[in-house]
């Protein structure tokens, strides 16, 4: 490659294409990524695309209408076996990188006897997985669309599907919120248009729908006999 | 660790009383052609069958 290939081209250069690359990553990864359908023929541990010196790794196989394909990640052990259809060999699927968490690693050296010689805490991410029989997708994609029709009957819908009551007391509670607070109607508008979006997204793309928390009686009397602290100077003053 | 499924024979799929009667059929159907253009033509329904799929169930 010659120095030349580092100057601008076309008025993008490498390096600028190259942030545009990792921005788009990012923007995808906290959208959540596309969903890969396919049929589900293997999956197992494995260190890093089967290569000796990687480390430990899962890995999930793949018959995609454009072949076959091997995903990769530590998560979709747990992804496979703690989702809502645990999906066998055979089904087809639906999988999607889901975000990324934080997590700590410990690097660890041992010495030949296998005493611990030194011991490194590392931070890292971590891809979270979504994988799902493909039908549990449509469903959510069903129910995101129910929760994104602003002239739907919201008794009839919550009547069809129950799991839906959380996301609707939420917009319900965003609702009563932006009345309070938000004096601009278009802005009113804007931020719960915004919220029901946010709620819609998440349903399709398959994250826990939230469950519905009934408040406990005995807590809610210890809160209303309970002393009022006494104003700070530095506390809100609204 | 799962079991790999096994890539089942076309004579297999033909006496499979779970496999469906258009899979059948195209299969019977398939055997008479040129096995390439079989396959080629193979992939383009996989691909257009996913793209169905993912229109109708409004999957992204």
């Amino acid at each position: 490659m010659s120095k030349d290939s580092h100057q601008p081209v076309g008025g993008i250069d490498s390096k600028t294409a190259g942030l545009a690359r990792s921005a788009t990553r990012k923007f995808r990864m906290a959208r959540g990524g596309s969903l890969v359908i396919g049929r589900l023929t293997e999956h197992g541990h494995a260190n890093y695309q089967f290569r000796l010196g990687e480390n430990a790794s899962y890995y999930v196989k793949l018959l995609t209408s454009r072949g076959a394909k091997t995903l990769w990640g530590k998560d979709l052990e747990r992804a496979l076996n703690s989702g809502e259809t645990r999906p066998k060999v055979g089904d087809l699927i639906g999988a999607r990188r889901a975000g990324r968490e934080a997590v700590t690693v410990t690097a660890r050296r041992r010495a030949a006897d296998g005493r611990i010689v030194t011991e490194e805490a590392h931070f890292a991410h971590r891809t979270r997985w979504i994988v799902e029989k493909v039908r549990f997708f449509a469903e959510r994609a069903r129910l995101a669309r129910r929760l994104r029709d602003e002239q739907a009957d919201v008794r009839e819908t919550v009547r069809a599907h129950p799991e839906l009551t959380s996301s609707f007391l939420s917009v319900r509670a965003a609702q009563d919120f932006a009345a309070r607070r938000i004096a601009d109607p278009k802005d009113r508008e804007r931020f719960l248009s915004l919220m029901r979006e946010a709620m819609a997204a998440s349903i399709q793309k398959g994250e826990p729908l939230p469950a519905v928390r009934l408040r406990d009686p005995s807590r809610a009397v210890e809160v209303s006999t309970a002393k009022p602290r006494p104003l700070r100077p530095d506390d809100p003053t609204r | 660790m799962s079991v790999p499924a096994p890539l089942s024979t076309s004579h297999e799929i033909l006496a499979d009383p779970h496999a469906s009667e258009w899979l059948k059929s195209a299969l019977k159907s398939a055997a008479e052609r040129d096995p390439i253009d079989a396959l080629n033509d193979a992939l383009v329904l996989a691909a257009t069958l996913e793209q169905r799929l993912r229109r109708e169930f409004d999957l992204r």
